[in-house]
């Protein structure tokens, strides 16, 4: 319970104040030693060209000759004077026929072995040995010299200086390397949803997107469910329990299998909706392709998934209003409406408000229900993430599993933040207008 | 007869009435029913598919059974029976262990482990996906069987997230249970662990068995974590493989995917209607179903 769920809170919190994304994962000292392990070769580099000596089974060493001297190198990575070892010249022409008592390699025994060479880097000097071609190796230089006491980067070959700046070096001119390192980003991420042009719209647009979809959605099954319920109600209706028991069909399926049959109805081509609309009236409804009937299929499919939990809890409710209530009203010579909406309904509501406000909260972060009907789509606007029916959860989940920019894990934690406040707000009106606080301090 | 001698107004309020009941019952219905029907068509194509089909066939059921490369139903059924399963068992114990704690000791920290509980629970664990993921990944690197796309993995996530509010809807349970039915277990000698085993399990039955089958039918439905976690298709559940096996091939799979529905949905809505009054109490008293 603590690991997976105390741990992950603090641990999105954390997030939510660095700049934890694709290219900044690693820490500094990780960033620093993979920068200061890329190298370049210097103009003035040594060259060195060598052959190889050895059997079938392998390179044995290979001999280097160059302005630098000679040297002997294994493959494992030592290298020795050439001086310490034995050449033996068998036909007389100035190239070694046997070092060691190996014999030369020919091309073709090179080339099968060469990718073993391939991944020395041999320390000479300032620099390293490496392959360049199949019978020249040069010195490389390390491109990049870290300068602890200033905490930057020197470029060797442009002498350009790079800076530690929040998560990345960065030169004057504004140029960053790659990768950068994990930094304290303060509430820059925050800021930028509402700041960055980027991040602002979208936003704004999926926050009253999310709202709205979670008051449609109460509002409309509740009633819905509601009026079921008054219905249900009735004594003298017959078959009560057996139409209780088929209404709450829909919440005895597992949601996932009913938004996909859902999906199936809203599609375009084949799907049954656009089939009767079709057949009755000649119509062709976009449904999940244009914002509008996109939304429309979301609250319906959420409507259709709510409404038995309305209903029941409705039910509930309305069996605990006391029956005398009603004669009295009735003496008094009230309508019917007027005893729903003078009594029913206000004694309703006190019992079911704190279920309303969960279900509001419930609906708030529905991720099943977007993602497996629209996938947040259509896409609203080019370039952006946040589709036309994508909620503050599943647009965070874009950011940080989606990537075309990366896994911003950052800008998803702090987007996790913000729902995290939503929520505690609601629940703390939920509270504070209830009893429901004083039962649960008379139960601690 | 009752209702003889009433007025017209009367017999029309009545035709109404049933008349409103059966329009919502058809709107409730007719998903599944359409689902039903068409999972006994042969064919695939959603748009030729009918409720009633021309010519009935065990066909798609049989398909479905058929191990086949990215498609296995059986697995991802068999998957998530046995990840809500041991959740459920785990998740019904842990919670029973904390409740009985919190309902009859008295210790230093009972009351704000008590509020943590709750504030915490409010949390959806959802919203912290992204810490979950890494935490997993971290995770995997020293213990493999316990990280990304494992089923312990999953499962450890889902018990974090459900132990607490059960915890807390047990509780008000076992607070109900009178303390002198232990209390003379423990004058024969019981140590308070055997009590709690043979006197207090026993007699907590009801809300143990409503806490198994909320918990597993939450899990059997999750998607959310359950698509973030398990990556080779031969791991998936339920949720996830079903999502990707109809996709966009609603023209193409129907019918199969309806006969995978239809067993899908069925086992929950025997456990469903099997244990309808004790669930629906425990859903509307709070929690909501997934």
């Amino acid at each position: 319970m603590f690991v997976m769920v105390v741990l992950p809170l603090v641990y999105t919190v954390y997030i939510s104040f660095t700049n934890y994304a694709t290219g900044n994962i690693l820490s500094k000292s990780q960033v620093i030693e993979l920068l200061t392990q890329r190298y370049f070769i210097p103009p003035n580099a040594p060259t060195f060209t060598f052959r190889p000596y050895g059997d079938e089974s392998g390179i044995y060493a290979l001999h280097l000759a160059g302005t630098a001297g000679e040297y002997v190198l294994f493959p494992d990575g030592r290298l020795f004077p050439a001086a310490n070892h034995r050449f033996l010249d068998l036909d007389g022409d100035g190239i070694a026929d046997e070092l060691d008592g190996r014999r030369r390699l020919s091309l073709a025994e090179l080339v099968r072995f060469v990718s073993r060479l391939q991944a020395l880097a041999v320390p000479f000097g300032e620099g390293v040995i490496r392959l360049t071609t199949l019978s020249t190796m040069r010195v490389y230089s390390p491109q990049y010299h870290y300068d602890p006491t200033n905490d930057r980067l020197v470029d060797r070959q442009t002498g350009k200086e790079y800076w530690a700046k929040d998560g990345n070096f960065v030169s004057a001119d504004g140029e960053k390397l790659d990768p950068g390192w994990v930094a304290f980003a303060g509430l820059a991420n925050y800021l930028r949803f509402f700041r960055d042009p980027l991040y602002h719209q979208a936003f704004m647009r999926v926050f009253a997107w999310t709202v709205s979809w979670a008051v449609l959605t109460v509002v409309l099954s509740f009633a819905l469910g509601l009026g079921l319920a008054v219905l249900l109600n009735d004594r003298h209706l017959r078959f009560r329990r057996l139409y209780r028991s088929l209404l709450i069909v829909p919440y005895a399926i597992p949601a996932f299998i009913s938004i996909l049959i859902w999906r199936g109805f809203f599609n375009v081509e084949v799907g049954l909706f656009n089939q009767f609309l079709g057949q009755a009236f000649g119509v062709k409804v976009p449904w999940l392709t244009t914002p509008f009937w996109a939304r429309f299929a979301c609250v319906l499919t959420n409507v259709w998934l709510t409404y038995p939990y309305m209903m029941l809890v409705s039910l509930g409710a309305l069996q605990s209003i006391p029956e005398e209530m009603y004669e009295a009203a009735k003496v008094d010579g009230a309508t019917g409406w007027q005893r729903f909406s003078r009594i029913t309904f206000p004694l309703l509501l006190i019992t079911v408000a704190p279920l309303l406000i969960g279900s509001f909260a419930f609906t708030f972060n529905n991720f099943t229900l977007i993602w497996l009907l629209t996938r947040g789509e259509p896409v609203v606007e080019i370039g952006s993430r946040a589709g036309a029916t994508d909620i503050l959860l599943s647009y965070a989940y874009k950011l940080a599993f989606m990537g075309g920019r990366g896994s911003e894990y950052n800008m998803t934690a702090a987007l996790a933040v913000i729902i995290f406040v939503i929520v505690a707000l609601i629940s703390g009106i939920s509270f504070s207008r209830t009893k429901a606080l004083e039962e649960v301090s008379r139960g601690l | 007869m009752a209702f003889r001698g009433k007025s017209p107004r009367f017999w029309l309020g009545r035709l109404i009435r049933n008349l409103l009941a059966w329009m919502a019952i058809a709107f409730a219905l007719f998903p599944a029913a359409f689902v039903l029907g068409t999972s006994f068509d042969p064919a695939q194509n959603l748009r030729t598919a009918r409720i009633v089909p021309a010519q009935p066939t065990f066909a798609n059921y049989l398909y479905i059974f058929q191990e086949r490369q990215e498609i296995h139903f059986p697995r991802w059924v068999i998957n998530t029976v046995y990840v809500a399963g041991i959740t459920a068992v785990v998740g019904v114990f842990l919670c029973a262990l904390g409740a009985y704690s919190f309902s009859r000791f008295r210790f230093r920290g009972r009351r704000a482990g008590l509020l943590t509980i709750l504030l915490v629970q409010m949390f959806p664990q959802t919203v912290g996906m992204v810490a979950i993921y890494l935490i997993l990944q971290t995770v995997g690197r020293q213990i493999p069987w316990l990280g990304l796309n494992t089923h312990p993995g999953l499962i450890l996530v889902y018990l974090g997230g459900a132990i607490g509010f059960n915890t807390w809807f047990m509780k008000g349970y076992f607070d109900t249970i009178p303390r002198s039915l232990e209390e003379s277990a423990l004058v024969d000698g019981a140590t308070p662990f055997q009590a709690f085993w043979r006197i207090i399990l026993p007699v907590a039955r009801p809300i143990l068995a409503v806490v198994f089958v909320v918990q597993f039918i939450s899990v059997y439905s999750e998607y959310l974590l359950a698509s973030l976690i398990l990556k080779g298709s031969e791991k998936y559940t339920l949720s996830v493989g079903l999502q990707l096996f109809i996709g966009e091939a609603y023209n193409r799979r129907w019918g199969s995917f309806a006969a995978a529905a239809v067993l899908g949905a069925a086992l929950i809505l025997i456990l469903f209607y099997a244990l309808q009054s004790q669930i629906i109490s425990g859903l509307t008293g709070g929690a909501v179903k997934e």
